[in-house]
């Protein structure tokens, strides 16, 4: 059989059915005798099983078989213990960490250790050797496959031969079955100061070290563990193939149907010089060409359905392990966004969630989180709320001021609101100690600059001791995105939509000075005015009568940007400039208008931190 | 534990300072030869321990030596001996079967190292 034409079929679905199989097993958590989601939960086990065994991934159909073999025990006694439940979710872990073995090419990992773990005295192995011929070479006694990382001093003048001469070594341990980087990187000499070997050991761990601690170029040595139950933290393998339904690809084909009769139709007219009929001819064409682009953006897009349900597993892993009560709600999993996007989210959410866990329920042990989604016009937001402790503002204002992100006097005027957006600084966290979950340094920061980095925008609100939420603000698209156009001497720039927050004219007796700086009135703050002419450097501009100015948010604090003109509104394709011109700061990509001009979207972010580094 | 050692190279200089390493650690020199052509035959008759090899040498270059002297004996310990920039050398020659090997310029505690670890394998 041909495996390779099936295997993204494959891929694709056993991606679903795991999906599904945890979705039942966190409904399964709260109503441990449904029968339904235990028979429904068998039902998808035994399809993972057979489709593997078809497609001779042995590891994962003998694991697919012994959790419905376990399945079918609990079906029979018509209920789930919340042991097996955890069982049977490391199971499904298990299962998606073979998934992406076999995505990337590799070759499946071993499922032995997990299936002692299970249940030890019970061999449930015997109906699989007869279904899924054994791939072992003759080697019966070879014991379980051990990982070997072998770290060299940053001083070694040529990692490659040395590598090269630690894999020869560990080929003297046992059997290599696999080592990245493999012989022929290490021969092209694509290396770097790492070598990690899989093999199926003949010496003991000790004897290994000992051999290895002999080699001064090495300067650490360590067996880490598979990562067969931990795949939260790990990215999911983008997938190389689209599941389209036939209802989507019927309306794209009736759609270039129509594009195909008003060409004829335009033909008829031009050649008639008949004004009417191309007129009408054009304006149809517009209309099917809107409605093209919004099918084929409608075949990118996928639900939150499957980020969600991983983050309620995240959420139930980690109430489970700080031994927490807290109720998941869901709403909106079934709102739309680009996949792309979702990507990008699936780490910030991660670690928003995780936030939420840790520093939200820091002095609770029971509370309710919200996951949250929902569209705005041509925008999407995904908020996560907790109802713990909430952010005490003192406590933002205290380090805002040890760390000099604030003087004392912007300490004392700045709103709560603008306060909580702060937590988003570099290094900036509030918790006092650092916890296994979250806390690690690696903050909001990092949440906020890869949602920035996809055009969204991270907004942060707590009310101390009734909770916290922070809400992200997502473009639908990464390729098409509504932009404001603006001018600035002479030049047109486009400011993505998501990072306007309100476009005014305000005239010049509305500005207030404060030292240095101007300074204008917005919604009961007073905000800084930064002219976009300084920024780029641009000559002055005259004294007009009236200021356009472009509210925005940038490094944490809204200001209000001074333009010449404010131009209106569009809908854009963002093309990424071509390198070097891509490194250019304050760029974020061209596009090009309806009347042939380039346009280059501002970033302002980097505009600024740019700046920041030269004063 | 020192052993018994073969030292090869074109270069008088770096036989001078690889033997003076080896000597001054206990080691006995069996021979020393300036081409792979003299490192078999020395090796043919005096069945060393260890052999440091100089790769690019004239007459014979110390690849081919080595793949000679590893006929001669399969377990024959044989270290190359290399200029940092020839990396894709010593590759070719762990990949003929140098058990090790010593990139010039080298400090003596890094020869004996190497020597030491590869005698005791």
């Amino acid at each position: 059989m041909d495996k390779e034409k099936y295997r993204n079929m494959y891929l694709a679905e056993t991606a679903e059915h795991l999906q599904a199989m945890s979705e039942i097993l966190l409904r399964l958590d709260n109503e441990p005798e449904n029968h339904h989601e235990i028979d429904a939960l068998f039902r998808e086990a035994h399809s993972i099983k057979g489709m593997a065994a078809t497609m001779e991934y042995a590891e994962t159909a003998r694991l697919a078989h012994r959790l419905e073999d376990d399945l079918d025990k609990c079906r029979k006694r018509g209920s789930v213990s919340s042991v097996e439940i955890d069982q049977l979710l490391a199971g499904v872990d298990l299962l998606e960490a073979l998934h992406d073995d076999i995505s990337q090419g590799r070759e499946e990992r071993r499922v032995e250790t997990y299936l002692q773990t299970l249940n030890p005295q019970v061999p449930s192995d015997v109906p699989m050797s007869q279904m899924v011929p054994e791939k072992e070479e003759g080697d019966q006694i070879a014991a379980e496959p051990l990982l070997v990382q072998i770290d060299l001093a940053e001083t070694v003048p040529v990692a490659a031969p040395r590598l090269l001469v630690l894999l020869k070594k560990c080929s003297d341990f046992g059997t290599v079955l696999k080592s990245w980087p493999s012989l022929e990187q290490i021969l092209n000499d694509k290396v770097d100061a790492r070598l990690l070997v899989q093999l199926r050991p003949r010496l003991t761990r000790q004897e290994m070290h000992a051999q290895l601690a002999r080699y001064s170029d090495v300067e650490e040595i360590s067996f880490p563990k598979p990562p067969a139950t931990s795949g939260l933290g790990e990215r999911r393998q983008k997938s190389a193939s689209v599941r389209v339904s036939t209802e989507r690809l019927d309306q794209l084909i009736n759609l270039t149907g129509e594009l195909i009769t008003t060409r004829y139709q335009l033909q008829d007219a031009l050649k008639q010089q008949h004004v009417q009929g191309l007129d009408d001819g054009v304006g149809q064409l517009s209309r099917l060409v809107k409605n093209l682009h919004h099918q084929v953006l409608q075949v990118r897009m996928v639900s939150l359905r499957a980020l969600f349900s991983r983050l309620s597993r995240i959420v139930h892993d980690l109430a489970r392990s700080s031994a927490k009560k807290i109720e998941l709600q869901i709403d909106g999993a079934d709102i739309e966004i680009d996949r792309a996007i979702v990507e990008e989210l699936v780490d910030p959410l991660i670690h928003m969630v995780r936030n939420a866990v840790d520093h939200g329920f820091r002095d609770k042990d029971q509370g309710v989180i919200s996951l949250k989604a929902w569209r705005d016009r041509d925008q999407v937001l995904v908020q996560v709320a907790d109802d713990g402790s909430g952010i005490d503002p003192q406590t933002i204002r205290r380090i805002a001021r040890e760390r000099g992100l604030l003087s004392s006097a912007q300490v004392k005027t700045v709103r709560d609101y603008d306060l909580y957006q702060l937590i988003c600084q570099p290094g900036f966290s509030t918790a006092d100690t650092v916890t296994g979950i979250s806390g690690r340094g690696v903050g909001m920061d990092v949440v906020k600059t890869a949602i920035e980095a996809i055009g969204g925008l991270v907004l942060i609100d707590s009310t101390p001791g009734e909770g916290t939420s922070i809400t992200l603000k997502l473009p639908l698209s990464l390729a098409i995105i509504r932009v404001l156009l603006i001018e600035s001497a002479g030049m047109s720039m486009a400011i993505p939509i998501t990072r306007v927050i309100q476009a005014v004219e305000i005239s010049p007796a509305e500005i207030h000075s404060s030292g240095k700086q101007l300074m204008v009135h917005y919604q009961d703050a007073f905000i800084p005015l930064l002219s976009l002419r300084k920024i780029l450097k641009q000559s002055k501009g005259t004294k007009k009568d009236s200021l356009s100015l472009v509210v925005t948010e940038v490094l944490g604090r809204r200001i209000g940007l001074v333009v010449d003109r404010l131009i209106g509104q569009q809908e854009v394709f963002v093309q990424r400039l071509a390198p070097p011109f891509d490194q250019s700061p304050g760029c974020a990509g061209g596009t090009i208008l309806g009347n042939g001009q380039v346009v280059f979207l501002l970033d302002l972010q980097s505009l600024l931190e740019r700046r920041k580094k030269e004063v | 534990m020192p052993g018994r050692v073969l030292v090869v190279d074109d270069a008088l200089f770096m036989r001078k300072m690889l033997t003076d390493i080896f000597s001054q650690a206990g080691w006995e020199i069996v021979g020393e030869a300036e081409n792979g052509e003299q490192a078999v035959a020395i090796y043919q008759q005096q069945r060393p321990d260890l052999v440091t090899m100089d790769i690019v040498m004239p007459v014979m270059g110390g690849i081919e030596a080595l793949k000679a002297i590893l006929q001669l004996e399969a377990q024959a310990r044989v270290v190359v001996c290399s200029a940092l920039g020839q990396k894709h050398l010593i590759l070719d020659a762990i990949t003929a079967g140098a058990r090790d090997f010593i990139v010039k310029p080298f400090q003596s505690d890094q020869v004996l190292e190497v020597a030491e670890r590869v005698v005791a394998s």
